[in-house]
């Protein structure tokens, strides 16, 4: 045996040794067991017992984090496969608080306490999905990645069709699943390919840079692509964004804040950690710096022109969140490694805007019933604090000062503006004018809400069914934060 | 004196917002008298900060010579290898805001009482209309361009939901046309704020600013830097410095508005509420004006200079066809709201001659078009308000059935032609003299241009004229009959309180034009010296 295996022992102290680096995954590990058992036996006696544990569950993962943001970072933990930078621990506690929300936006939501599956089953497949998110924030090695993606995939699948109320919510977890498969088989070829011309998986290893740079340009262009798909899935930016409206209008209200709200930040963290893993002059980060910017600049124009046709609100905050995604990804495009201060700041803002969001939808669906914006008409009168809040947050969304969502879009444009006076990549200017364009153009659609709300009045008043108000009042609460971080951003960044 | 008493004239009306919130919205009246009594007390502060104002405060770009300047910081972030992001809560006045702030409180004051009998949602409308007074209050008086951005943003969404939920039939049309014209021109406004922020460092801390006046001084600019004047930077083939004037100039243009981006404006005052017009038209087109002289001429001087012929033709071009089609219209509010472009046209003039007499004309047109167009619309209203028509055809001989409304009319008529005698007379004759003079003085305007701008004087008085006989003189025949008639009542006390002050400003300012003129006197001097020298 130990001739077989005569490091055994070692690599065993070295994995053993890197674990303290994953706590917040152990725990998250920890909780998803706990929850399946208090699922099982505990739900009967107190319905709130799995709720509780995924909560503890999530905020000791968050706190963990934090933790080792003071701590330096640790090198090579398991082989080099995960690499816990600063950046990725801001990213984690990013995704537990976004967890967070989304517990409590279930746990809110009458859909889910009226349903037979109750929530249960929910939140182990919540905890599992963090758990691949944060592997997704960190992965520096691509079969790492692909689990990571994967586990994501799978318990969004679930989540999608966890209710599956009537055949839209069905049809809408099946294409899903169906286009999800699709993609993820695209992408491990991509990274099989990427195997052989490198002969490594670490795509932070000098190896697999000199892999690349020493293969044929044409393979390693279609390689990369092939590998983007997948990642491009769960980023939905155009031209792998077609499933998102059908998904976001069918999925269970706070599954659609969930699934366009985290994965993003997830696929963002490893679309920077791939795009910063390699030198600037290497052939391969050129390609994928030009693919990049053709694709955000289509994202952003696509997201906003198709969203202006929508009249679910659903479908389209979906197209605005492929907008906001284009934006995202000029923002990676100007990060630069040491500084990810404008990155987080945008996603956190994102995080909170679209949570809060979802959470009005929602709110609203279940007690009008309203799902188009037709529908729409007169509450600004019959609701007037749920839709003052919702209009204070599309004006974030919009970008208009003084609200964060205004300084966000303003530190990337500076961010952008920065990269291109010392690059001199004129794609960066086209980036920033399609940036301000797709601005205008935004605010003819967030504003659609205002103005079926407020400036238009019902023929017929709406029936108001009576509802707990506590999502309404975490709404306020996340409406309030993104106005205040708009005025005094440090408290933030600072 | 307060040393505080900008910031306090400035977040007022937010006091009376959040106090209107505390109120039960079953106490309908309590709105209209909490934001009265704010508007009255802002007049009175501006009033005071404008007799205390003294008139050697040049302003522009030296920080020294503002006066009721408030100066702390405000946000710092610290963004790794962009460098620290520095932006300053920086107000202060001198003589091109000093009159404009007065203007507005006045406005304002009018607005309010204007809005006495507003019926719907009463608590959102004063709530809103607060939001609005403190969100220009603050363009005036804002010197960090971050901070200027941020209100000047903040006013869009009020009038907003201002025009769109208590405006006429059309009103969500109008509302979005407006919101989305000056979005366009302030998003891409925005990018230029981002470009200068990166040329322009503070000399004391080193650090990146957003001060306004730092940027208007070329000893500030980072050498090789996009704005730097000595580095010749070009995009698309456009001097970068040329570039951002143009569309600096396009965002304020849209607000003046200039032909042809002014498609919006008759529009929104069409549907708009009277309220919402007076402020419109006697803040709001002033904001395009102030910051093309605040922002596009003292950070672009060079460029404004090679544009200047460009700027005259605009100019012209907007006072003749403002006229000519303010003379085919048909409906009352939409004649006014065509020849308040004609007039703006004056203030594009004025400054495109880069003289003294130009620039101190223009501004002083700002300010008298201010309360005479917030006059205007407010007599348009009135009859609105009696019969819900507005069409010129629809009446005849309202002097028999409103005596005291049609002296209003006639004298609030020829002080907007430019009879001599009243402010708006002062004003145009001051642009016309900077425009003739141009020529041997600078060499930027032909004289054709102020020949031009006295044809559009001519055509004002043929329309005012015009209108005035179609509408008020003969005998009376009205669309609505006896119904109409009995209507037509004559200017009720509170609407003689508002007009009366209006028209005798007017008188004042056009027999005693010093009243303004010398406080904004040593501000065009210096303004004129920075961008000619």
């Amino acid at each position: 045996m130990t001739s077989q295996l005569p490091d055994i022992s070692e690599r065993l102290d070295h994995i053993v040794s890197g674990l303290p680096a994953l706590a917040p995954e152990l725990v998250l590990i920890a909780a998803f067991v706990a929850s399946i058992l208090t699922g099982l036996f505990v739900d009967r006696l107190w319905r709130h017992a799995t709720f509780t544990v995924a909560l503890i569950g999530i905020t000791l993962s968050a706190v963990c984090s934090s933790f080792q943001l003071a701590a330096p970072d640790a090198d090579g933990v398991l082989f080099g496969m995960v690499a816990t930078d600063v950046f990725s621990q801001y990213m984690r506690i990013l995704i537990a608080i976004v967890g967070l929300l989304f517990a409590c936006f279930v746990q809110a939501s009458p859909d889910f306490g009226a349903h037979r599956k109750k929530t249960g089953d929910l939140y182990p497949i919540l905890l599992a999905v963090q758990i691949g998110l944060n592997l997704m924030a960190l992965a520096s090695n691509w079969l790492l990645t692909f689990i990571a993606i994967e586990m994501v995939s799978i318990g969004s699948y679930l989540m999608v069709g966890y209710l599956a109320k009537d055949s839209r919510q069905t049809e809408a977890a099946m294409k899903y699943v169906l286009f999800g498969a699709v993609c993820s088989a695209v992408m491990l070829y991509g990274m099989s390919l990427l195997y052989g011309f490198t002969g490594n998986l670490d795509y932070t290893s000098a190896q697999h840079i000199q892999g690349l740079t020493g293969a044929s340009p044409l393979l390693v262009t279609i390689a990369l692509l092939f590998v983007f798909t997948g990642i491009g899935f769960k980023l939905t930016f155009v031209p792998f964004h077609f499933w998102t409206p059908d998904v976001y209008q069918g999925a269970p209200t706070p599954v659609t804040a969930f699934l366009s709200t985290a994965p993003k930040i997830a696929g963002i963290a490893l679309l920077a950690n791939i795009l910063y893993a390699w030198p600037p002059d290497s052939f391969a980060y050129q390609h994928l710096r030009l693919l990049l910017v053709a694709a955000a600049a289509v994202t952003m124009l696509w997201g906003n022109l198709a969203a202006l046709r929508q009249t679910d609100v659903k479908r389209m905050m979906a197209y605005s969140s492929i907008g906001h995604t284009g934006f995202l990804m000029m923002a990676v495009l100007a990060y630069s490694a040491q500084d990810h201060t404008i990155l987080l700041y945008y996603l956190a803002v994102y995080s909170l805007m679209n949570m809060g969001v979802f959470m009005l939808t929602g709110y609203i669906e279940s007690r009008t019933g309203a799902v188009d914006v037709r529908q729409y008409h007169g509450l600004g009168r019959a609701m007037p604090l749920a839709l003052v809040c919702f209009t204070l947050i599309m004006i974030s969304l919009t970008g208009i000062p003084p609200t964060s969502g205004f300084v966000a879009k303003l530190l990337v444009f500076t961010a952008v503006f920065h990269d291109w006076q010392t690059t001199g990549d004129i794609g960066m200017v086209v980036l920033l004018i399609v940036g301000a364009l797709t601005t205008v153009i935004s605010l003819f659609f967030y504003f659609k809400i205002p103005l079926h709300a407020f400036l238009k009045t019902a023929e017929s008043p709406s029936e108001i069914k009576p509802l707990r108000h506590s999502i309404l009042w975490l709404a306020v609460l996340l409406t309030v934060a993104v106005w205040l971080l708009g005025v005094f951003p440090d408290w933030l960044v600072g | 004196m307060n040393p505080h008493l900008l910031t306090i004239l400035i977040f007022l009306p937010l006091v009376a917002a959040t106090a209107m919130f505390v109120v039960p919205a079953g106490k309908r009246n309590a709105y209209k008298y909490i934001a009265l009594a704010t508007g009255v007390l802002q007049l009175v502060l501006s009033g005071g900060m404008y007799y205390l104002f003294h008139p050697k405060g040049a302003g522009i770009s030296q920080e020294r010579l503002y006066q009721f300047v408030d100066h702390v910081p405000w946000i710092r972030l610290d963004m790794g290898n962009l460098g620290r992001l520095e932006i300053d809560y920086f107000i202060g006045v001198d003589g091109l805001s000093m009159p404009l702030l007065f203007l507005s409180a006045l406005v304002m004051v009018i607005a309010i009482g204007a809005s006495w009998n507003v019926q719907k949602s009463a608590k959102g409308y004063f709530v809103l209309l607060m939001i609005l007074d403190m969100a220009v209050m603050g363009v005036f008086s804002a010197l960090d361009f971050f901070l200027f951005y941020i209100f000047y943003e903040l006013m869009l969404l009020p009038l907003y939901f201002l025009i769109g939920i208590w405006g006429g039939a059309r009103r969500e049309y109008a509302a979005i046309k407006f919101f989305l014209y000056t979005l366009f021109g302030s998003v891409f406004m925005l990018l230029i704020i981002v470009g200068l922020y990166f040329s322009v460092t503070n000399p004391e801390t080193g650090a990146h600013t957003f001060n306004m006046l730092h940027m208007m001084d070329p000893a500030n600019y980072v050498p090789g830097s996009f704005f730097s004047a000595l580095a010749k930077q070009e995009l698309f083939g456009i001097p970068a410095r040329l570039l951002g004037f143009i569309v600096l100039f396009i965002a304020f243009a849209i607000k003046v508005p200039i032909v042809p981006l002014h498609t919006w404006l008759p529009d929104a005052h069409v549907e708009a509420p009277t309220p919402i017009s007076i402020i419109l038209a006697g803040i709001l087109l002033k904001v395009g004006g102030y910051g093309i002289l605040r922002i596009c001429f003292s950070i672009f001087p060079d460029a404004a200079m090679q544009s200047a012929w460009w700027l005259g033709l605009i100019g012209v071009v907007s006072i003749i066809y403002g006229a000519l089609v303010a003379l085919a219209q048909r409906d009352l509010k939409r004649m006014i709201a065509y020849s308040s472009v004609s007039h703006m046209g004056f203030v594009l003039l004025g400054v495109a001659s880069f003289t003294t007499e130009g620039t101190a004309g223009a501004l002083f047109q700002m300010i008298s078009h201010g309360f005479l167009s917030a006059a205007l619309f407010f007599l348009v209203g009135m009859l609105y308000d009696r019969v819900h028509d507005r069409g010129i055809y629809h009446f005849r001989g309202l002097a028999t059935l409103m005596p005291r409304y049609t002296v209003f009319v006639a004298i609030a008529f020829f002080a907007s032609l430019g009879l001599p005698g009243f402010s708006a007379f002062i004003g145009e004759v001051f642009v016309i003299i900077g425009a003739f003079n141009a020529e041997s003085a600078n060499g930027l305007l032909p004289r054709w241009m102020a020949i031009a701008g006295s044809v559009g004087i001519l055509l004002s008085a043929a329309y005012f004229l015009w209108t005035l006989q179609r509408m008020f003189f003969g005998q009376p025949r009205l669309k609505g009959g006896t119904v109409w008639s009995e209507a037509l009542t004559d200017a009720s006390p509170r609407e003689t309180v508002i007009m009366v002050p209006m028209l005798v400003l007017a008188l004042a300012l056009g027999v005693y034009p010093a009243l303004a003129l010398d406080k904004i006197n040593a501000s065009v001097l210096a303004l004129v010296e920075l961008v000619t020298k």
